[in-house]
């Protein structure tokens, strides 16, 4: 598999797929027309409604579905290919692992899967399981384990074969605060290696704080696709001004309204323009700027402005 | 190769399940309790120990086949684990017979523990040491495989309760479709019913061939080539049956 | 509470007992149980056995030798034909049920015919166990009195490999009892000249002495009865008789020694007799 310069590390594109209800003959379109563009490197945030499709999709890239239509490709390789999915580590919704392994014995059968030594796995699954912080835990049956500790010892096995692309599906659902900064931090660290990042999830707060790209799935459609700064820089929606040292008189004069704030103004102005010349305004007026902060808009209302 | 992995892990799994050991404890102390049993006859004791004993063995290995194999795929695809086995890079029929020589190695297992024991049972009991009773445990060894891979075919597109009911069925018929030779004479000029009735009869499985209970109890001599036939049969029917279940299961989405 | 709830157990399980003691003792299962129903023939047990057939037919004879050693069952025998015929079905090599069931129709219900039906089954179904020819024409001697039957029976268990040879002479007291003399005497001209064990030779012997005896005498009878024809009288002994010409020599018994002539009679007696022929 060879790594080309310009290479996507996810190219997906025209995905489409629909299922059979069993009895009648009626088809559900689930995914109309999937594209995604991951690019080697970066964090990418799949974002969509319950029932969007965001598993299906996931399902189709490591082929557990076939999709009905469209191309797959992870680091060039078609994904019909086994050979795609040697470099792709993979953390399923809901994990649910052999319940009579132990977590160091599922890590060493998950590097078999891989065709990797046993000592290689050996080596790997002992520092999976520090990361993971479940060291101590590695020889109690997983039929024992929190769902927290499933929910480790899942991303340690998706991290068995040092991918270069790690899939996780709803990685942070179920994670209480700690757990969920761990995984993020996680996250992090491994872009730092240089690996890419596709991961799904509804809590938008933790996306927001990693994410370089984000995929906005609604109805089996990609509705938005693009960086994160760019979605929100194009989003900016107002700017927040606060200052002192201008008389009420002249605010109510260009008919300003405004907030008191201890004992300074606070100004939320539209746009850029109107901010602008409220600066100038305040400077005409030798008014005090402390500071003057644009308003983005989080990608809650992005994504909610998207459902509407 | 990672078919081994699987295979390995399959029996790891089998041989830690409490109801795989309750099988075989079970079926050894039936095979011993044919003691009783053979007290209770006039004249030829020993035939009655090996036929009740044989018998026992036979029956439980056929319960551990048919349980285990119906719930070996089934519970993958119902627990979703098998989302974390055919995510990694390994194809839909290294998956399905690594399950299929999983099982045959806890099979195997089983049988041969049953046998051993049995076979020190017979040699104090009776004081003498008969080969050919190894003979029929490899025949049993086959049709417990023809068994599995039958259990294996269903387990992988239907549940528990449908897989057992087709597979004891298939157990049952295959060891009564032997009749239909029986019968056969019937349809002389029929050429159609004829096309029909021998497409069914071939494509079931003829389990009675596997079953050499007869010739060991009554000490006739052993017929190697008919033997042979019965083994190379078992295995293309095997192979089938497995090539089935791979394109049954190549196909399926995984929801 | 738990204590409460294992005394209240106990409790039922003694009333529970209490109740199948009371109902047992009402029912007399003994008579009341019926004997034999219907059970499907032997192809169709052999069939349902599902590969189990010798373990089938091996049950079937544990449970007949129980069935048929309960004595106080008046009517069990009502089906011990159909019974063993379903056994020898199942598994038509095994000795045991043609044995058993042989013995059970003779000495206890007392059927010869139907034992020997069963032993001739099985005498068809393994061609080279001399066994059940041996014992069906023992029932047939003894029991039946059916010599002729005795003997082909006799002649067939002979030509069985490791046949012992007394069913050879067997046979050959067959064809004595049915009065083939001379048929007879080639047969144990030839055990004599075959014999190897004194049981043999004293066999041979005693028979050719009685053969002898028995022809001899109906020939000087016969004799007697045509010298009375023709001179009103029996001969006062051998010699007038041949020298009437009616005998061409006096005989003498197989060892050698004379007759004794009976001129009220006219018959013979010898110095000794084989009573084998009851009359």
């Amino acid at each position: 598999m060879r790594k080309e310069v310009n290479m996507k590390a996810l190219q997906i594109r025209n995905l489409k797929k629909s299922f059979r209800s069993n009895f009648l003959l009626k088809t559900y379109q689930i995914l109309k027309d999937i594209d995604i563009n991951v690019e080697e490197g970066e964090i990418y945030g799949f974002l969509g409604p319950n029932g969007a499709g965001k598993t299906t999709t996931i399902k189709c890239i490591l082929r557990l579905i076939y999709p009905d239509n469209g191309e797959i490709e992870i680091f060039g390789t078609p994904h019909s290919q086994l050979a795609s999915r040697k470099k792709v580590g993979y953390l399923p919704e809901h994990p649910y692992f052999y319940d009579y392994l132990t977590g160091k014995e599922l890590l060493l059968f998950t590097g078999r899967l891989f065709s990797i030594s046993p000592k290689e796995s050996a080596s790997r699954a002992d520092e999976l399981l520090r990361l993971v912080g479940l060291e101590n835990k590695k020889d109690l049956k997983l039929r024992k384990y929190s769902k927290g500790m499933i929910q480790r010892i899942g991303l340690a096995q998706s991290l068995i074969n040092d991918p270069d692309l790690v899939i996780l599906d709803e990685p942070f659902s179920g994670l209480d605060p700690i757990g969920r900064k761990e995984l993020r931090d996680i996250i992090l660290s491994l872009k730092g290696a240089g690996k890419t990042i596709f991961f799904s999830s509804h809590i938008l707060q933790d996306m927001e704080l990693i994410v370089d790209k984000v995929g906005i799935i609604q109805e089996g459609r990609i509705t938005r696709e693009g960086k994160l700064s760019e979605l929100i820089s194009h989003s900016v929606q107002s700017y927040e001004t606060l200052f002192s040292g201008l008389d009420e008189a002249i605010l109510k004069e260009h008919k300003i309204q405004f907030q008191l704030r201890d004992r300074n103004f606070l100004v939320v102005s539209p746009g850029k323009e109107e901010a602008n010349s409220l600066i100038q305004l305040i400077t005409a007026n030798k008014g005090n700027i402390i500071s003057v902060s644009p308003i983005k808009m989080t990608l809650e209302d992005i994504f909610l402005k998207e459902l509407k | 190769m990672n078919l081994k992995a699987i295979a390995l892990n399959t029996f790891k799994e089998a041989v830690r399940n409490k109801v795989f050991y309750l099988l075989i404890v079970v079926g050894i102390l039936f095979a011993l309790s044919s003691q009783i049993m053979s007290m209770l006859t006039i004249g030829d004791k020993v035939r009655v120990l090996k036929d009740f004993g044989l018998a026992a063995i036979n029956f439980f290995c056929v319960l551990i086949a048919i349980f285990t194999g119906i719930n070996l795929v089934f519970k993958e695809i119902d627990k979703k684990t098998i989302y974390n086995i055919l995510s990694k890079p390994i194809s839909r029929s290294n998956f399905i017979l690594g399950k299929f020589f999983g099982l045959a190695l806890t099979l195997l297992v089983a049988l041969v523990s049953m046998g051993v024991i049995f076979y020190i049972f017979l040699l104090i009991s009776t004081g003498s040491f008969d080969i050919r009773i190894a003979v029929y445990f490899l025949m049993l060894y086959f049709e417990l495989l023809v068994i599995t891979a039958i259990s294996v075919l269903f387990s992988s597109f239907s549940t528990p309760i449908l897989s057992s009911i087709f597979t004891i069925g298939l157990y049952f018929i295959g060891h009564i479709v032997w009749t239909f030779n029986e019968f056969k004479h019937v349809l002389q000029d029929k050429a159609f019913e004829k096309i029909v009735a021998y497409s069914i009869y071939y494509i079931l499985p003829n389990l009675e061939k596997l079953n050499i209970k007869n010739i060991i109890v009554l000490n006739t001599p052993l017929d190697w080539t008919l033997l042979m036939n019965s083994v190379l049969y078992a295995v293309c029917y095997i192979s089938a049956v497995l090539i089935l279940a791979i394109l049954i299961f190549n196909k399926k989405d995984f929801q | 509470m738990r204590v409460k709830l294992t005394i209240f157990l106990i409790i039922l399980f003694l009333m529970v007992s209490y109740f199948q003691h009371q109902y047992d003792s009402r029912i007399n299962y003994y008579t009341e149980r019926e004997t034999f129903v219907a059970i499907p023939s032997g192809k169709t047990l052999k069939i349902l056995s599902f590969g189990y057939s010798n373990l089938m037919a091996d049950l079937l004879l544990i449970w007949s030798i129980q069935f048929y050693s309960s004595y106080h069952l008046s009517n069990r025998y009502d089906y011990i034909e159909h019974i063993f015929n379903v056994i020898t079905d199942i598994a038509p090599q095994y000795q045991e049920p043609y044995i058993v069931g042989s013995w059970i129709m003779a000495l206890e219900k007392k059927d010869y015919k139907m034992a020997i039906r069963l032993l001739n089954k099985g005498s068809r179904n393994m061609p080279d166990e001399y066994l059940f020819d041996y014992e069906a024409a023992y029932y047939s001697y003894k029991n039946l009195n059916d010599f002729e039957a005795a003997e082909k029976l006799f002649k067939r268990a002979s030509e069985k490999p490791n046949a012992p040879k007394l069913l050879a002479r067997s046979r050959a007291h067959m064809v004595y009892m049915q009065d083939d003399l001379d048929y007879a005497w080639s047969l144990w001209m030839d055990i004599a000249k075959n014999a190897k064990t004194i049981v043999e030779k004293d066999a041979a012997y005693n028979h050719l002495y009685q053969i002898k005896y028995e022809k001899d005498k109906k020939n000087i009878v016969k004799q007697s009865k045509r010298f009375k024809e023709k001179y009103g009288r029996y001969p006062r002994d051998l010699g007038e008789l041949l020298r009437a010409g009616f005998i061409k020599e006096i005989p003498a018994d197989y060892q050698g020694n004379q007759y004794t002539y009976n001129p009220v009679n006219g018959t013979i007696k010898a110095v000794k007799e084989f009573r084998w022929k009851k009359s």
